[in-house]
């Protein structure tokens, strides 16, 4: 092959890369609809599930699990520990559930929300690992943001200080001594902390080291407070997410990579296994809703949305799933395969970074395929010597690569090879 | 050519130096441990006002070294000196690529001792990843508008030349740093496919008799 040939292919490459990037996406938005993720609580008044499901254009479903349809007014009826700020203005409480009653301090205090989505999970994200260990005071009211921030290397836990952007070797020897004091084998392979002081009290870091063994890592009046957890070094942890919560029932959650779920109760970091099967770290975000009665887990993925409600003690009691609705018509997603076989894309939303992928269309792409290569047939071109009489398998052969890349992308070689013209 | 790459040193010398003074300023102001969080955790890129410079850096470059020499016919001239065609426009592409590329070397290093000055080597070392798109992008903008410039078709140098802005759009996508490291290496296939994209387009011009 010669550098004309190249280079033709080259620039028709390109111009179908920027196509299937770009036609997809302007066709999305022309065309489609998104919508926001469907709200799945268990009523404690029903005892089942209940949702709500965006219909796109502000339009809403409130549904229970037997398809019973309600309004708005309704459905927050349905949630009293969830809309119990509603119930409160209007004087409605306290409220009977269940057989007990329930005024606005016995809700705000049973009640505790958690929430993490896959992208914010390890490895889902760029990080750069520096956290700010926060200095507990306990004569400060105030949770004042640390001067520094900790790293770990393969021999020690380095503190770097702000103001001069050098280590702080006090604070670096104590918190290494401490730690290797308790066989800490550096490096971490886990680091699990809420990086942000807008919450009640701090609970430190969790910190896996390179054995498995899960430390509790917390700075009192700049002395290290580090605790050897019990837990299983065994678990392959993806990520371990703190809660702090005023409830102090658990620390937070472990996510294990096979899309296990633990939370690290205060009982001496006893784990308290969450019965959830359909959780699967890479595509689904995950949230618990815990209120006087009951615990809910919600994992939410691409297509379904999974609901676990338990008691108190983490019994199950039911389980549903709804499948996503979605608010394209049918003839949407058979014009788009028909138009675009392909599609590169970066956008996940289940990553907080570029996730390349090449997406293929349904079965109507080789409907698209098909008239894409008898437009290329009928196609003139210019340079060729063979007259539009000849059979198909000359033509063919005469253009067997521009025939291959119409073949593979469809609409996209089209465009880019009646642009660029014929081979 | 040689004033418009040194403009163009001057403009990005000049863009770096207000940078930091921006981020010193910054430290100055704020508490560094909240600038350090913010460029740590809320994933800002303290540098940003760069981004779009190397793009511009690469249309100027391109233009200032191709529009005199199609405008005075001179290009037409040395395509019939005794050297082969696509070995004279690799000779000329390439001196412009090494003049682009010392330029955004420029750039990274200044960067990158700004950060590395005020935030830890974990910080620093992210300005590679965060700035490559961008860098790329001004690559693609340099050799696309080379390929644009010697197109003699109009329908195909508005397809080529909206086929580079897009392409070229998509490496701004990115949001916070290093957004897009994990598809790097694939992207990084984009330099020499639009490279060999100028032959052809070369060919065309001799062949067409472009002026």
């Amino acid at each position: 092959m010669n550098i004309k040939k190249i280079s033709r292919y080259c620039i028709i490459i390109l111009a179908i890369a920027a196509m299937s990037y770009s036609l997809p996406i302007g066709f999305d938005k022309v065309f489609g609809q998104k919508i926001g993720n469907p709200l799945l609580f268990f009523s404690p008044v029903l005892e089942q599930f209940v949702y709500r499901e965006s219909l796109g254009g502000h339009q809403f479903n409130y549904k229970d699990e037997d398809g019973n349809s309600y309004n708005r007014a309704e459905f927050e009826a349905l949630l009293p520990f969830l809309y119990f700020r509603n119930l409160e203005r209007k004087k409605l409480l306290p409220v009977t559930v269940s057989g007990q009653s329930f005024n606005a301090e016995a809700i705000k205090a049973g009640k505790q929300g958690f929430e993490t989505k896959s992208r914010h999970l390890d490895g889902h994200h760029q990080q750069i690992d520096l956290y700010p260990l926060f200095n507990n005071n306990p004569e400060v009211a105030i949770m004042p943001f640390p001067e520094d921030v900790f790293r770990f290397t393969y021999g020690a836990m380095e503190f770097v200080n702000a103001d001069y952007n050098k280590l702080d070797m006090v604070l670096t020897g104590r918190f290494t001594d401490a730690l290797k004091k308790l066989d800490f084998n550096f490096p971490a392979t886990v680091v699990g902390g809420k990086t942000t002081n807008l919450k009640p009290f701090d609970e430190g870091f969790f910190i896996r080291d390179s054995s498995g063994v899960v430390f509790h890592v917390k700075r009192v009046l700049d002395k290290p407070l580090i605790v050897r957890t019990p837990i299983d070094p065994a678990l392959d942890i993806q990520d371990i997410v703190i809660s702090e919560n005023r409830r102090k029932e658990f620390y937070g959650t472990i996510f294990t990579r096979q899309g296990g779920l633990h939370l690290i109760s205060y009982d001496n970091y006893r784990l308290i296994p969450l019965p959830v099967d359909n959780y699967r770290p890479k595509d689904m975000d995950f949230t618990l809703l815990i209120n006087p009665l009951y615990k809910t887990v919600i994992v939410g993925g691409p297509l379904k949305v999974y609901g676990t409600a338990m008691d108190t003690d983490y019994n199950i009691i039911s389980t549903f799933e709804l499948k996503r609705y979605n608010p394209n018509p049918p003839l949407f997603k058979f014009a788009r395969d028909l138009l675009f076989p392909v599609q590169i894309s970066f956008e996940n939303p289940y990553r907080g970074h570029a996730d390349p992928q090449l997406k293929f269309g349904g079965l109507w792409s080789f409907a698209g395929i098909f008239m894409a290569l008898a437009a290329f047939f009928l196609m003139p071109g210019k340079q060729s010597k063979i007259p539009a009489r000849e059979g198909i398998k000359e033509r063919l052969i005469s253009n067997k690569g521009d025939f291959a890349l119409v073949l593979t992308t469809g609409f996209f070689g089209l465009i880019a090879i009646a642009f660029i013209g014929k081979d | 050519m040689q004033r418009y790459f040194i403009a163009a040193m001057v403009v990005n010398f000049a863009i770096c130096i207000k940078i930091f003074f921006g981020i010193r300023q910054q430290l100055r102001a704020e508490h560094a441990e909240m600038v350090w969080y913010q460029a740590i955790h809320l994933h800002s890129v303290l540098y940003d006002s760069i981004q779009h410079l190397p793009l511009l850096t690469g249309l100027t470059l391109a233009a200032a070294q191709f529009i005199p020499e199609m405008l005075g016919g001179r290009l037409r001239i040395s395509l019939h000196l005794p050297m082969k065609r696509d070995i004279m426009l690799l000779y000329s592409i390439i001196c412009g690529l090494l003049l682009y590329l010392a330029v955004c070397v420029m750039n990274l290093l200044m960067i990158g001792m700004t950060m590395r000055m005020y935030f830890p080597m974990e910080v620093a070392a992210t300005v590679l990843p965060t700035m490559a798109p961008w860098i790329l992008a001004g690559l693609l903008a340099y050799l696309g508008s080379i390929t644009v410039l010697l197109e003699p078709s109009w329908p195909r140098r508005i397809f080529i030349l909206i086929v580079f802005a897009i392409l070229a759009y998509m490496l701004f996508t990115g949001i916070g740093y290093s957004w897009f490291a994990p598809a790097l290496c694939l992207l990084m296939l984009l330099v020499p496919l639009s490279l060999l994209t100028v032959f052809e387009s070369g060919r065309r011009f001799q062949e067409k008799g472009g002026s």
